[in-house]
């Protein structure tokens, strides 16, 4: 019995593999089909995800024995929606299940295209992005599409505006075009998290290609996006592409040249652009996290209680950034502490050491009453940093004000010469014949 | 679930997005260097072992990795010990590609072995496995004794878990019935037929034959003429994907086919679409799909049934400008050769207007040295459009028609592409109520010319231009936008429409008000025309129109929000630095020490005024006990002035009232001795 009992315990460990605040890339992934056949049709992205350590588990989107969840635990850390056509999951799952799984932390990863089910839309909508209505458009481009012997109808686009942002696609620039095939999206304006992470030219517009236009397209233009990222205020991150195709190993594969453009690229930029995103929506970059938050007045090392007015303090913090294994130092000229109450009272930028401690010094306002030390912080791409201290703020006590002012001098001295007349007096008027 | 596989092979088709057929191509060295990456010479059983090898060997491939000495090792373990049929199955596949070193003995304890679990078997697997290593040891060595004794009765106990409607069942207590047990059961029952030590019974030949055609009765189609088996019944312990389904119908068919004397008459477009569904898949990511693929490739490639011939167009987008021929290519799955044949173009017409015929009945010129079929060159009345060209193969052989399947009319979607004469654009600000022409402006669209105009809401803007074809034909694009953008990016986008052969766009300015959010401003114009055969679609900015909107009234329609800029949204925000009170301002020290002096000044004054008074003190007690007194009340005075002091310093006010206390009781009690003692002296001084 106590050797299966030491067994179960020596395999915690390996239970305990999937999301924690100490490793937060996802482990688990569910991947939702609408056919096996994409299994092997997209092999190459789900190869790239496994060659990474991730844990997919396939399923038919219709499996009834599909669940998100069970006793209130989440069995996986991630979503994969591959599977544009359904109308109903099998299962418990439904769009409010999904909602609720990013809602609490899990990344999602949602591929639709032309013919996108109302249920994928209404997951797309909650998030911020709306597919264009017309189920039967796709975006076409006349100006920029991907020149093909095969695809005359300018379907097949080659977009290489990508977001700019090192910490979403990598450090490594995307050279090649990246071929997309499907329907738009635009984004709500009212959502601000939404970013567009690969968007169309000028000259794109989503309509259906077969039949002629008689008004103006609903989208139009470089608001159309052909990948959205979102990252949720929970730090949740969701990826919503208008194709499927997209992941797929022919786009992979296949080489492109973009109308116009007169380089012809081997490949094209489909699997680094998908992996290199893969790698932001699960977590293995842009996660960051705040440890050692610590102030001290200049001159003593230990954390205090409570400060005068005027006080000079430093402060200091560690913030690392999670690179897939380890947590590395983070490097950035644009952190910034705030010493707040009710608004900012002091709004610094720290400096850092380039090894992920960030420091500053200033003086502690002269007005009292409780502050917070806050750090705040956004940007784009990264998970928000949101830390505070309390600390409570002293005026002067009694004794602490200046004595012996130069300027009361002369009441001082009105009064001691007062002092020694009055014993000189008493002296003279009692002895003094 | 086949709705969704549908909805899949349409992405995976991709290209036929345009309604007529796209064929998907031979197959060609991108399956080849795919297979070298997905193959890489690690398997973790025979099973895979064997697909990998039957891979290389049926494409050809020359840079295959070595691993014959592992597999042989792993063979002749296999076949020595007493593995599972399954294991012996795919270690004689194995041994049948590899020819590993295995002792002709071990074969014969082998044969014994299988013949016996074939009379015992009663599952459909079973036998499936062990009539399969029967028959690769008849293949593989000579001298042993494979033939069965009682192929009739082997034979019957497979055929009797057939169904009616051509499918199998596993085994004869599960009732549920397969399409890919009906593949293994044909392989089977082809065994039996090679093994048999006598000729089976015709007649049961015969039953299975229509057993064929009732499974292919069953098969599922797409509107593009694909054809492919699929497992009806997805409760089973295995789910089989419709590529293995249908790859284990065609093996088994093909076996089957290949050991009857007689032909069995399956449609050749069934053969056909059966190819367009294997090809149609393109090069899976998957080693055990790419196996299927290909070996039921390879089985098409050549059997007895039908073989089918595929026709591909390396290209089906031809510019009009660089004067591109038509090729046509046609081969066998694999891609080899054809047998001699024309490929005639039956006709080709409008995608749009089937009516409008172009060209008809013309074959292709053979070019043998590419081994295409080529349309020198198009004839004069093709313009720019969309056509659908419709080919015929037609063999030289006759009797070939029986042995190849062609498909019949193919119809390929052909885009025609050209340049695009621009010409006439002209733009102008009308007055409303008159029509006339407050100004005009010629525009030179291959230019960059841009014009700077002026319009308020009573004036309406005309834009018009004119699209020709190489031919001299009026064209109509698919997208002919005309687009005002506002300072603040709001956007306004029209659709030029078209008379006859001119483009025009009228913007009538009071109308449009309320669409404008009475926005006034600078509005950008851009015009953007494009089409699929359009060679110069073009997005060209036209230059830019000041308009005078009227004041928004109290109930318009709000302006709608504009997405964040998510550049600006992030980012450092500026420094705070509190700004401290400033301290109190103070007099100089120097005024203060003056002031000091002043202040001391009456204190010498009264010291002085006392030296001139000539004060004494002669008055002091002479006597010992009334001198003390008046010591101790001095020094009490100064200790109480002392602590006044000291009070101002440091001490607090309760150690200060104490000490003044204490002091006063000593100060009375010496105050009171001293000025008795004073004013008795001072009474007996005048009444003597």
């Amino acid at each position: 019995m106590s050797k299966l009992i030491f067994v179960f315990l020596a395999f915690i460990p390996l239970l305990c593999t999937s999301f924690s605040p100490e490793r937060p890339s996802d482990r688990r992934v569910l991947v939702l089909l609408d056919d096996f056949a994409v299994k092997s049709s997209h092999s190459l992205f789900f190869n790239s995800l496994k060659s990474r350590g991730f844990d997919l588990h396939f399923h038919l989107a219709d499996d009834p024995k599909i669940a998100l969840q069970r006793y209130g635990q989440y069995l996986y850390d991630a979503l994969i929606l591959f599977s544009p056509t359904i109308e109903r999951f099998g299962g418990s799952v439904d769009a409010a299940a999904i909602l609720d799984f990013v809602d609490s932390g899990h990344d999602l990863i949602v591929a639709a295209d032309s013919n996108a089910s109302d249920l994928i839309r209404e997951i797309a909508v909650e998030c911020g992005v709306d597919f264009d209505e017309d189920p039967a458009s796709m975006v076409v481009d006349h100006s920029g599409y991907a020149v093909s012997a095969t695809e005359g109808d300018h379907t097949l686009i080659a977009s290489d505006d990508f977001i700019k942002s090192d910490v979403i696609l990598g450090s490594k620039k995307i050279e090649a075009p990246v071929l997309f095939q499907g329907i738009g999206h635009s984004l709500n304006p009212t959502n601000s998290l939404v970013l567009k992470a690969l968007s169309a030219s000028p000259s794109a517009f989503s309509a259906n290609p077969k039949s002629k236009l008689t008004s103006p397209p609903s989208l139009t233009g470089s608001s159309i996006s052909f990948v959205s990222v979102i990252q949720a205020r929970n730090n949740a991150r969701i990826l919503i592409s208008g194709s499927l195709s997209m992941f797929s190993n022919r786009f992979f594969r296949s080489g492109v040249q973009k109308a116009g453009s007169p380089t012809k690229h081997e490949k094209s930029g489909n699997e680094q652009f998908f992996t290199e995103l893969s790698k932001w929506v699960f977590h293995e970059r842009g996660h960051l996290k705040a440890v050692h938050m610590q102030h001290h007045k200049v001159g003593e090392a230990n954390e205090p209680a409570i400060y005068r007015i005027n006080d000079d303090l430093e402060f200091s913090v560690e913030i690392f950034e999670w690179s897939g294994t380890s947590w590395e130092p983070y490097v950035a000229d644009d952190v910034q502490v705030q010493f707040y109450m009710m608004s900012p009272y002091v709004l610094k930028t720290l400096s850092t050491n380039g090894k992920g401690r960030y420091f500053t010094s200033f003086k502690v306002p002269d007005v009292y009453g409780v502050f917070q030390f806050k750090v705040e912080y956004e940007k784009l791409g990264y998970t928000s940093l949101s830390l505070s201290k309390q600390i409570p703020v002293r005026p002067f006590r009694h004794n602490e004000y200046e004595r012996f002012i130069p300027a009361a001098y002369p009441y001082y001295g009105a009064a001691f010469s007062m002092m020694a007349g009055f014993f000189i007096f008493t002296a003279v008027h009692l002895y003094s014949k | 679930m086949a709705r969704y596989l549908g909805g899949l092979l349409v992405l995976l088709f991709a290209a036929s997005i345009c309604g007529a057929v796209t064929i998907p191509g031979p197959v060609s060295d991108a399956h080849r260097s795919a297979a070298s990456e997905l193959f890489d010479g690690s398997f973790s059983s025979l099973e895979e072992a064997y697909e990998a090898l039957r891979v290389f060997e049926i494409l050809a491939i020359g840079n295959k990795p070595d691993v014959s000495a592992t597999a042989c090792k792993k063979v002749v373990e296999n076949l020595g010990s007493s593995s599972p049929v399954k294991d012996l199955f795919y270690a004689l596949k194995v041994n049948g590609i590899l020819k590993c070193k295995v002792n002709a003995d071990v074969f014969k304890d082998i044969a014994v072995r299988l013949k016996a679990t074939v009379t015992d078997a009663s599952t459909l697997v079973d036998m499936y496995y062990s009539i399969g290593s029967l028959v690769l040891i008849k293949d593989q060595v000579s001298d042993v004794d494979v033939l069965l004794a009682d192929a009739d009765g082997t034979f019957h106990s497979i055929k009797a878990l057939s169904q009616s409607d051509g499918r199998w069942r596993y085994s004869s207590d599960n009732p549920e019935s397969s399409t890919y047990a009906a593949g293994l059961a044909l392989e089977a029952l082809a065994g039996v037929i090679s093994l048999a030590s006598s000729e089976i019974d015709l007649s049961r030949v015969k039953t299975v034959k229509n057993d064929i055609l009732k499974l292919f009765d069953s098969i599922e189609k797409y509107d593009d003429g694909t054809f492919y088996f699929d497992e009806k019944f997805v409760g089973g312990s295995e789910h089989q994907g419709s590529l293995s389904t249908t790859s284990s119908v065609v093996r088994g068919v093909i076996a089957f086919t290949s050991v009857i004397s007689g032909k069995v008459n399956l449609p050749g477009d069934k053969v056909l679409g059966l190819a367009k569904f294997f090809l149609g898949i393109g090069i899976p990511g998957d080693a055990k799909d790419f196996f299927n693929q290909v070996e039921s490739l390879a089985l098409l490639e050549n059997n007895r049934v039908s073989i089918p011939l595929v026709l591909s167009l390396p290209e089906t987008v031809y510019s009009l400008s660089k004067r591109d021929q038509l090729k046509v290519r046609v081969n066998t799955v694999l891609g080899s050769a054809s047998p001699p044949l024309t490929v005639k173009l039956v006709r080709a017409f409008r995608s749009d207007a089937k009516d409008s015929v172009i060209i008809e009945s013309k074959e292709l010129q053979y070019d043998k040295s590419n081994g295409i079929h080529v349309l020198e060159v198009f004839p004069d009345n093709v313009d720019v459009g969309t056509y659908v060209f419709v080919f015929e193969i037609v063999l030289h052989d006759s009797a070939g028609e029986k042995v190849f399947a062609t498909g019949g009319q193919i119809h390929v979607p052909i885009y025609v592409t050209g340049i695009i004469e621009v010409s006439n654009a002209e733009i102008a600000v009308l007055d409303s109520d008159l029509g006339s022409v407050e100004t005009q402006k010629k525009l030179d669209l291959a230019g960059n010319v841009v014009v700077e105009l002026s319009a308020n809401h009573l004036q309406k803007l005309r834009f018009s231009f004119q699209l020709k074809t190489p031919h001299g034909h009026a064209f109509k694009p698919h997208q002919a936008f005309f687009k005002l953008k506002h300072e603040t990016k709001h956007e306004h986008i029209f659709v030029v429409g078209n008379t006859g052969k001119k483009f025009e766009i009228v913007l009538d300015f009071l109308g449009l008000v309320e669409k404008f959010y009475y926005l006034s401003g600078r509005y950008d114009i851009e015009l953007t025309v494009g089409d699929a055969v359009m060679e110069n679609s073009f997005l060209r900015p036209l230059g830019h129109v000041d308009l005078e909107l009227p004041e928004a009234p109290e109930k318009a329609a709000r302006l709608p929000p504009l997405p964040v800029d998510p550049y600006l949204r992030y980012g450092p925000k500026a420094e705070i630095a509190h700004i401290f009170r400033a301290p109190e301002k103070r007099p100089p020290q120097n005024l203060s020490l003056t002031f000091l002096s002043l202040i001391l000044l009456p204190f010498i004054g009264f010291l002085v005024g006392l030296l001139r008074l000539g004060v004494n003190l002669k008055n002091f007690p002479s006597s010992a006990a009334p001198a003390a007194y008046a010591i101790l009340f001095h020094l009490g005075i100064a200790a109480v002035l002392l602590l006044y002091v000291l009070f101002w310093l440091k001490l607090d006010l309760f150690t200060t009232l104490k000490t003044v206390g204490l002091l006063g009781v000593f100060l009375m009690f010496v105050g009171h001795r001293i000025l008795s003692h004073l004013a008795s002296t001072s009474s007996k001084l005048k009444s003597a």
